[in-house]
């Protein structure tokens, strides 16, 4: 068994890249917003979901996460009446994506959250690393 | 008599909090995991009832083991709301108990500090 403290520190990097995965997906959903298809009735850009789980490091046995699968979002697209577009059905609709703009924009609220508080965590472990090297400083 | 016990049981506790650091800094890198339950470890004094050697009067006692290790279990939940991922983790708790891991182990390490100090002050003269 390795020192717990720095298994807190790979526990929290973990996070760190687990949460800044995430950060990534947010943005491409973001940027992809308006994405659609190019020829009549094609389906446009669909909404990419992360999926966190939870991996036991045999090493220390402590719980790290991991960004596992990235999975489409299965919800409906939205529609809207636009004829003169090229990915216009029959009828001049066409499909847009399944993002939701709002909900894309928590989410990355709660991912920086998360990260602020892995890296909070990177912090204090490091202290505690460091208050018990400073007992072998000669005291003045 | 044991002189330098002191030194022993402050470094145990800060065994103890270290250990502590891990699982809650496992709970925190949890804390969007789907099922994923906060968890932590026993209490110090629970540690140190169950490492403290029995004394051997007879020859045919059997020493007690050496359980210098914490056990990890699942942290009851202090949480009001059941979220739908099923996650228990609370981030506001786990600082609390981060902040409390902190400030213990910086009380240690001071002990540890005066202590030596007093020792040294003796052996100097």
């Amino acid at each position: 068994m390795s020192d717990p403290l720095l298994a807190s520190i790979n526990a929290a990097a973990h996070g760190l890249f687990a949460q800044s995965a995430r950060m990534r997906v947010l943005s491409e959903n973001i940027a992809n917003a308006e994405t659609t298809g190019k020829t009549p009735g094609a389906d446009p850009y669909q909404r990419k979901i992360i999926n966190f789980e939870n991996v036991v490091d045999d090493a220390n046995g402590v719980d790290m996460v991991e960004a596992g699968d990235i999975s489409k979002d299965t919800a409906p697209f939205r529609t809207e009446y636009m004829p003169g577009h090229p990915a216009a059905d029959d009828k001049g609709y066409v499909k847009l994506p399944n993002v939701d703009m709002t909900v894309e924009l928590a989410d990355m609220r709660e991912a920086s959250r998360g990260y602020t508080a892995n890296t909070q965590v990177i912090k204090q472990a490091r202290e505690l690393v460091s208050m018990t090297i400073d007992l072998l400083r000669p005291s003045s | 008599m044991q002189p330098l016990q002191l030194f022993d049981t402050a470094f145990r506790q800060n065994d103890w909090l270290a250990q502590r650091q891990s699982v809650i800094s496992a709970n925190i890198a949890n804390v969007n995991t789907p099922g994923y339950k906060a968890k932590d470890i026993e209490s110090f004094d629970e540690v140190v009832r169950k490492s403290l050697p029995m004394a051997v009067t007879d020859a045919q006692h059997l020493a007690p083991a050496d359980v210098g290790t914490a056990t990890v279990s699942d942290a009851e939940s202090s949480q009001a709301e059941v979220l739908q991922s099923g996650n228990s983790v609370s981030l506001e708790d786990e600082f609390l108990k981060s902040g409390d891991v902190m400030r213990s182990y910086s009380m240690n390490t001071q002990i540890i500090k005066a202590f030596d100090r007093m020792l040294q002050s003796v052996t100097k003269t």
